[in-house]
C-alpha cells in the first residue's frame, strides 16, 4: 500500500498501514451508525406515515 | 572601506587595496539606529537598520550610478521601509523589510532603482499558496513536510477528490514531520443537508481520525470538493482546530448535498500538515495557501 507525501509516492511502513487500516475501519462503523441512524430514522417516519400522518405534518411534529 | 575615487598619480596604499578587496568577502557594514537617507558611500555596502521602532530608508537620485548596488537589512523589531526620495524604487514585492529581512537596492541610472526583497513578512490580507499536488490513486495523502509553519496563522486547504472506482470515505489526521498523529484525540463533528432534502449528522469523540464524509466515485458524479480552515497548526500551546465546507456525498451513502464540518485534534503541539486517508484508492488535488493573521 502506497503513501503520496507531497509528490513523493512511496510504500508505507508498517506503522502508517497500520494507521490507514484503523481509519478505515473508524470510516466503516461511522458509516454503519449513520446508515442504523438513518434506518431507524425511515422505520419511524414509516410507522407515523402508517397512522396517517403527511410529510409535512411529521417534520412539524419532529420539529425539522 | 567605501568605494574609492583614485586619480592620476595618487599612490595606492597596500592598506587601501586591502581594505577594498575585502568588502568583496567580507562585507563593509553600517548600522543605523535610526530612519537614514543613503549616501554616496554606502554603493558596495550593507546598510544594517536596527531600531525597535519603524524607521525608513530614503534613497535620492544624484548618488550612485548605474550598476551600483546595496544590501539593506534589518535586525531590528521595527519594521524598515525603502522609501524613494528623489529617485525612484520600483519593486515586485514589498518595501517594508521586517525584522531579519533583507533586500537588494540596484540602480539601473543615478535617479532610478529596483529594491529586490529577499525576505519578507506575510502583508496584511495576503493569501499565499504555499503548496500543492496532484495525486493518483492513493489510498493515502500527506502535504509536504513543513506546509504549516509560525508563518501563518491560518491555512486554507482545497481538496478535490474522487474514488477511483467505487465510492470511498475520507478521514483527516494531522500531522508532524515524524508522521502523522494518531492519538484519540479527534473530536468534532458535521451536518449535511442532501440534495433529497433530507438531513444527516455525524460526530466523532475522541477518534483516531476526524471522518469527513464520502466521496463518490469517478464513475458517478466525479468531483466532490473540500475548502477546509485550519488555525493555528504550529503553535505548540492551541490544539489545531478545523472548520470546513463540502459538495460531497455524506457517508450515508445519499444523494449529494452540502455539508458543514469542524473539528479539532486537542493535543497542544505543532503539526506541519495533514493527512488525508481514502478507503479505496482515489485521485485528485490539494492545494494550500497561507493567510495572513491581519
Amino acid at each position: 500500500m502506497k503513501i503520496q507525501i507531497g509528490d513523493e509516492v512511496r510504500n508505507m511502513t508498517a506503522a502508517e498501514k497500520a494507521n490507514h487500516d484503523a481509519v478505515v475501519a473508524e470510516q466503516d462503523e461511522l458509516t454503519q451508525r449513520m446508515l442504523d441512524d438513518a434506518a431507524a430514522a425511515a422505520s419511524g417516519r414509516a410507522k407515523f406515515a402508517a397512522l396517517g400522518l403527511t410529510d409535512d405534518e411529521i417534520k412539524a411534529l419532529l420539529g425539522v | 572601506m567605501a568605494k574609492q575615487v583614485f586619480t592620476a598619480s595618487q599612490v595606492l596604499t597596500a592598506a587601501q587595496q586591502n581594505s577594498l578587496q575585502s568588502n568583496d568577502y567580507n562585507q563593509t557594514v553600517s548600522t543605523k539606529t535610526a530612519s537614514y537617507t543613503l549616501v554616496a558611500a554606502d554603493a558596495g555596502t550593507r546598510v544594517v537598520m536596527n531600531a525597535a521602532g519603524a524607521t525608513t530608508i530614503t534613497v535620492n537620485t544624484s548618488l550612485f550610478s548605474a550598476g551600483d548596488t546595496l544590501v539593506l537589512q534589518n535586525i531590528g523589531a521595527g519594521t524598515c521601509t525603502v522609501t524613494a526620495g528623489t529617485a525612484t524604487v520600483s519593486s515586485a514585492g514589498p518595501l517594508a523589510i521586517p525584522q531579519y529581512g533583507s533586500g537588494t537596492l540596484y540602480f539601473t541610472s543615478t535617479g532610478v532603482s529596483i529594491y529586490f526583497p529577499s525576505a519578507v513578512t506575510a502583508s496584511a490580507g495576503a493569501m499565499t499558496l504555499i503548496t500543492g499536488a496532484d495525486f493518483s490513486a492513493q489510498t493515502s495523502v500527506a502535504f509536504a513536510n513543513s506546509t504549516f509553519t509560525s508563518t501563518y496563522d491560518y491555512y486554507l486547504v482545497m481538496l478535490d477528490a474522487a474514488g477511483d472506482a467505487a465510492d470511498t470515505n475520507l478521514s483527516l489526521q494531522v500531522r508532524d514531520n515524524g508522521g502523522t498523529k494518531s492519538t484519540a484525540a479527534y473530536f468534532g463533528g458535521g451536518i449535511g443537508q442532501l440534495a433529497n432534502n433530507t438531513q444527516s449528522t455525524f460526530g466523532v469523540n475522541g477518534a483516531t481520525s476526524f471522518a469527513l464524509m464520502q466521496t463518490t466515485s469517478a464513475t458517478g458524479r466525479n468531483r466532490c470538493g473540500w475548502t477546509i480552515f485550519v488555525s493555528s497548526p504550529a503553535s505548540t500551546t492551541k490544539a489545531t482546530i478545523w472548520n470546513g465546507t463540502a459538495t460531497a456525498n455524506p457517508q450515508t451513502g445519499a444523494s449529494i448535498g452540502g455539508w458543514h464540518f469542524g473539528g479539532e485534534y486537542g493535543v497542544e503541539e505543532a503539526h506541519t500538515g495533514l493527512v488525508f486517508t481514502f478507503s479505496a484508492a482515489s485521485s485528485g488535488l490539494y492545494r494550500v495557501y497561507g493567510l495572513a493573521n491581519s
